[in-house]
């Protein structure tokens, strides 16, 4: 901050000195460098812009996964893992002013950490840091429109993507598409905004997680298919719950999905790809 | 006043929403109430999370609809449609950290943007366990509350310091508000109750609530 405050004013306080007064010259602060300036160009606008972000990134690094010692606690293994996260974030806050950190990244980043840095060889999992980020902004690309708020009504913005899954629903098992969207008026963004914004990180526990990622990562038609294939068949998979609860039951249920098994949930969800239309 | 009954029935349905900047506690106060339970490291709200509770007042048994959203500004314009319908609301702030209460302006303009302008609101400052960093003192609070013609209370959900009368607080209220009419039930249950007009005679009942307050 202060080397780049030097550098943009460096060259009037040549100036200045060459006029070869005694004293120590006051510098000449540009109103866009006065730390009280409004601008939105003020260096000290970005500074306490980067300021907020870094607490927000923060507070949300510190309650990633804190039932797991990998990530929370007093150890200097959660530690130095919080800070690979910390770094990760903020340096993909940077890159993308557009988006920012969007609280949830945390989620879609730690098991792309996770995995890097257990790796068993060690030499591969001193990378971790490097190799998770390129990751997590590769995996972003496909969707970072979801976090974006200028896309929420576009055809790319997480909207369309929730209506995506509404449709597919619809297609598949119309009965239940009929009886949660029109009977029991569960509007889909209620639930899945979350499951898809997140991948499914919230859903189930952190090794169940993984499971369902490896299907949606291996996929090569990339993930969002995949992904709302998995959705829809979470749906389907309580269907009969879900057919005869009402709205506050329905919402809760879909807001906390029961455990179940993952192997199962992915076949089902695969059988929709070959599906024709029903 | 607030018994609770776990059951499904009830004479009347009322919509809260939970609002404020991410971070403030809005989840823990929300699991206080309906679950008597705290988390030190709860995850962020993405979207929204809802949750229910039964209470019993003059008799009736008052079922709320508890809405819980995320406090960052990319969820805003998601958020906004989980306002519809709602006839109460809690905007919660942290007493520690100053820019939240700060905050609480906007979110109240935008709570009335979406709503019912006789919407009940109580103006929270949560955290109060943390009286030793406070930034925000009761004096300022309240006075901002009343001049936005909205109740105030002072909580803390970590040492389940008047939570339950926070919300009850509110339910009371719209239920006096709504008075011996029968609330229709619409069709609708994340949009309740439509067309409920609420008439409040404000300064009576805010200084009854600022004397059951904390403190």
């Amino acid at each position: 901050m202060a080397r780049k405050l030097e550098e943009s004013t460096g060259h009037k306080n040549e100036g200045m000195e060459s006029g070869g007064c005694g004293f120590m010259m006051r510098s000449e602060i540009a109103h866009d460098e006065h730390p009280l300036s409004l601008g939105k160009t003020s260096v000290w606008n970005q500074f306490f812009q980067d300021t907020e972000i870094i607490e927000q990134i923060d507070r949300d690094v510190k309650r990633t996964h804190p039932d797991m010692h990998f990530f929370c606690g007093d150890t200097s293994l959660a530690k130095s893992n919080q800070e690979a996260l910390r770094h990760i974030l903020i340096i993909f806050a940077k890159l993308n002013p557009g988006i920012r950190y969007v609280q949830g990244m945390n989620e879609v980043l730690a098991p792309l950490f996770y995995v890097f840095r257990n790796d068993p060889d060690q030499n591969n999992a001193a990378y971790a840091e490097a190799d998770a980020f390129f990751c997590f902004v590769e995996l972003l690309s496909g969707f970072r429109d979801n976090f974006c708020q200028k896309l929420d009504n576009s055809v790319v913005g997480i909207r369309s993507t929730i209506a995506k899954l509404s449709e597919l629903l619809k297609k598949h098992d119309g009965e239940l598409w009929r009886h949660l969207e029109i009977t029991t008026k569960v509007n889909p963004q209620f639930y899945a905004f979350r499951w898809i914004t997140l991948l499914l990180t919230q859903e189930f526990n952190f090794a169940d997680s993984l499971h369902i990622w490896d299907t949606l990562l291996s996929d090569p038609e990339g993930p969002q298919e995949t992904l709302l294939r998995v959705c829809c068949a979470m749906l389907i998979l309580v269907r009969r719950r879900l057919l005869a609860g009402d709205f506050t039951s329905n919402l809760k249920l879909l807001q906390n999905y029961p455990s179940t098994n993952i192997s199962h949930l992915l076949y089902v969800a695969n059988k929709l790809h070959g599906a024709s239309a029903g | 006043m607030a018994a609770y009954r776990a059951d499904e029935e009830y004479d009347y349905l009322f919509k809260v929403v939970l609002i404020g900047d991410a971070g403030v506690g809005k989840t823990n106060l929300l699991s206080r109430f309906a679950r008597d339970e705290f988390s030190f490291e709860t995850k962020s709200t993405i979207g929204v999370e809802f949750a229910t509770r039964t209470i019993h007042v003059d008799g009736k048994l008052i079922k709320a609809q508890i809405w819980d959203t995320a406090g960052q500004d990319r969820y805003r314009a998601i958020t906004s449609a989980y306002y519809r319908g709602s006839v109460g609301a809690l905007v919660v702030f942290d007493l520690s950290r100053r820019v939240t209460f700060e905050n609480t302006a906007r979110w109240l303009q935008e709570l009335r943007s979406h709503t019912d302008p006789n919407i009940v609101v109580m103006l929270v400052g949560n955290k109060a366990d943390l009286r030793h960093i406070r930034a925000v003192s009761v004096e300022e609070a309240q006075a901002f509350a009343r001049k936005e013609k909205a109740f105030f209370t002072e909580t803390s959900a970590l040492e389940s310091i008047n939570v339950a009368d926070a919300f009850t607080g509110v339910l009371t209220q719209i239920y006096h508000v709504v008075g011996r009419k029968v609330l229709a039930i619409g069709d609708d249950p994340s949009a309740l109750p439509i067309g409920q007009t609420i008439n409040i005679d404000m300064k009576d009942d805010r200084q009854a609530a600022n004397k059951a307050g904390c403190c």
